[in-house]
């Protein structure tokens, strides 16, 4: 099956390297073909997405400590004060 | 003597008898990389110093835990305090963790020593340790081969003796997979049975942290100690953990087991095969009933697999973002900074899955995919369930070949297709351990996987430890080996 690579990689906040543009699209479209292969399997309805079967408990409200602030932005590839800084989010007119 | 040739368990009575120094044992394992892992390059980062301060810190002290003295190498998608972990990836390629794990915590709350960090395909996706980012993990019994994957790095070293034993993941037999081609053992629990806290996610529903080591015994003993309840992770299972070394070697029960037919060893290498049919006599030889079972519906589980997981992961790596941690591209806009640190942080195969789970999600196209495979999935767990009212343990071939050559699989799916035995029970979340069972004729090392029911561990490895004394494997490899001629005869 063909898909729309350009649409996909827009979703996933991806670009592609000239090389993965020759190359993805006939190995992707092989890919979803024998994942594809599953609507052969006569399934039930039942669905299956966790495993957690075991039941599950409520913790009680209890304060404890988090991370340091200073270990939190020590991690941050760039800050300004006690601020993680981004580039500017809206584009100039 | 030797320390690094000790098992993890008597290298453990030795130190907590005070008979022998955790430094002196700590010192040959860091001679022992220097030496070995140039070429085997199992390790991403070395923690040299902070292993030989902590050995001397349990040496100074009276009281010593479960683990003291015990070598450990964590596979580099498990966080570490202060200790970089890359998850194989160009993304965290300098990103130090601000906490540990918890069952980093719980191997230093009883004493074992962290030695480093594992090299691995990129963020676990991958059957070889060719995806790192960095540089690929060669198999120590055989150089040009792949130590399989994506706990790669963790298998080579344990089997390169430069690690007593070590940590992985297991999403759909990560950690089976590289112990079958490296010869020596690997669990992968319940799921539930181990915390996930600081593992970083892959695919959730299906990740789970499992031990590898030289032999069952030692496998046992880590997962006494890593397993149980932990409130930071909502899916871990609170029951009891026994203490799995009670009773090992004390296998009474008269089970039945569960044994491939014909019709589904078809198109497996014939060394695999026959090695696997050895296994059955053995078991019948040793007077346990053994039922042939097939199962229908494997045919697709690689398929659903291959849904569910990338799909998991497209979310997951969605926090990759250049923003608070990791990688940050240059851009003068915020949206532009996503897409360049993605672009240039991720591989081609993290990007193939990351796409692949996009399509399986996206709409149009979710119910064809990702439903039908949740659908697929209840039917493979609904099958060992089954099975499982028949027999106490099902055996498989872990792998369907012994370890390939680096470069060997350079089409997707022919990598997909080594987890083929491992999957089913990664769907269904019940345990599966790997243990070696024979050579293949040019000497590589091949692998039997023992599944049972979720939280039978102990009744596992007793009978899994009953298997590989009666299999007898002759490890006469470990270390490093260079065209058949063994290198550390020093």
């Amino acid at each position: 099956m063909k898909v729309d690579l350009e649409h996909l990689s827009r979703l996933a906040n991806l670009e592609l390297t000239e090389e993965e543009r020759k190359l993805l699209p006939g190995q992707m479209e092989k890919i979803i073909d024998w994942v594809g292969q599953l609507s052969s399997l006569a399934t039930g309805e039942e669905e299956k997405y966790h495993q957690v079967d075991f039941s599950l408990r409520l913790e009680e409200d209890e304060v404890q400590p988090s991370l340091p602030q200073d270990e939190v932005l020590a991690m941050a590839p760039e800050k300004q004060g006690d601020f993680v800084k981004v580039p500017r989010v809206f584009r100039e007119k | 003597m030797k320390y690094i040739e000790l098992g993890l368990r008597e290298a453990v009575d030795l130190v907590r008898n005070g008979q022998v120094k955790a430094t002196e044992i700590v010192e040959s394992y860091l001679s022992h990389i220097e030496a070995v892992d140039p070429e085997i390059k199992a390790y991403l980062t070395l923690a040299a110093e902070r292993a030989l301060s902590r050995a001397r810190e349990i040496d100074a002290r009276k009281d010593k835990g479960r683990l003291a003295g015990a070598v450990v190498a964590i596979k580099d998608n498990i966080v570490t305090r202060g200790l970089r972990t890359t998850c194989g990836s160009r993304i965290l390629q300098n990103f130090v963790p601000p906490y540990d794990a918890t069952v980093v915590e719980r191997l230093e709350a009883e004493d074992a020593i962290i030695i480093g960090k594992t090299n691995m395909d990129e963020f676990a996706m991958g059957s070889s340790t060719e995806n790192s980012a960095f540089f690929p993990t060669r198999n120590p019994w055989d150089l040009e081969r792949v130590p399989g994957g994506s706990s790669g790095g963790s298998a080579a070293a344990v089997a390169g003796l430069e690690a007593m034993a070590a940590l992985g993941s297991d999403t759909g037999g990560s950690v089976r997979q590289p112990a079958a081609f490296c010869g020596i053992v690997g669990l992968k629990p319940t799921y539930g049975r181990v915390s996930r806290y600081g593992l970083v996610a892959f695919a959730s529903s299906l990740d789970q942290i499992g031990p590898l080591a030289r032999s069952v015994e030692d496998c046992a003993l880590i997962t006494s100690v890593i397993a149980g309840f932990d409130r930071r992770d909502s899916t871990c299972a609170d029951r009891p953990v026994p203490d799995y070394l009670d009773g090992l070697d004390n296998f009474q029960e008269k089970v039945r087991v569960g044994f491939l037919g014909e019709n589904s060893l078809k198109g497996i290498n014939p060394e695999v095969a026959a090695s696997y049919l050895r296994v059955g006599e053995l078991v019948a030889g040793l007077g346990f009933e053994v039922v042939r079972m097939d199962f229908p519906s494997w045919e697709v589980a690689l398929p659903c697999y291959y849904i569910i997981a990338p799909s998991e992961a497209s979310s997951n790596l969605a926090r990759y973002d250049g923003v608070r941690y990791g990688l940050r591209a240059e851009a003068v806009e915020l949206a532009d900074m996503y897409v360049r640190t993605r672009t240039q942080g991720f591989g081609s195969e993290v990007k193939r899955r990351i796409l692949l789970g996009t399509f399986a999600l996206s709409s149009g196209y979710y119910d064809a995919y990702y439903a039908r495979a949740a659908r697929a999935r209840q039917a493979i767990t609904a099958e060992l369930q089954v099975a499982f009212r028949r027999v106490d343990f099902i055996l498989t071939p872990t792998t369907p070949e012994p370890a390939f050559k680096l470069g060997e699989k350079q089409d997707p799916i022919a990598m997909y297709l080594q987890d083929y035995f491992t999957v089913a029970a990664s769907l269904a979340g019940v345990p599966g351990i790997s243990i070696p069972c024979g050579l293949a004729r040019d000497g590589l090392p091949l692998g039997l996987q023992v599944l049972s029911e979720p939280f039978a561990e102990n009744r596992l490895f007793k009978f899994a430890f009953l298997l590989e004394n009666n299999i007898k494997f002759k490890n006469n490899m470990y270390g490093i080996n260079t065209r058949g001629r063994r290198k550390n005869e020093n």
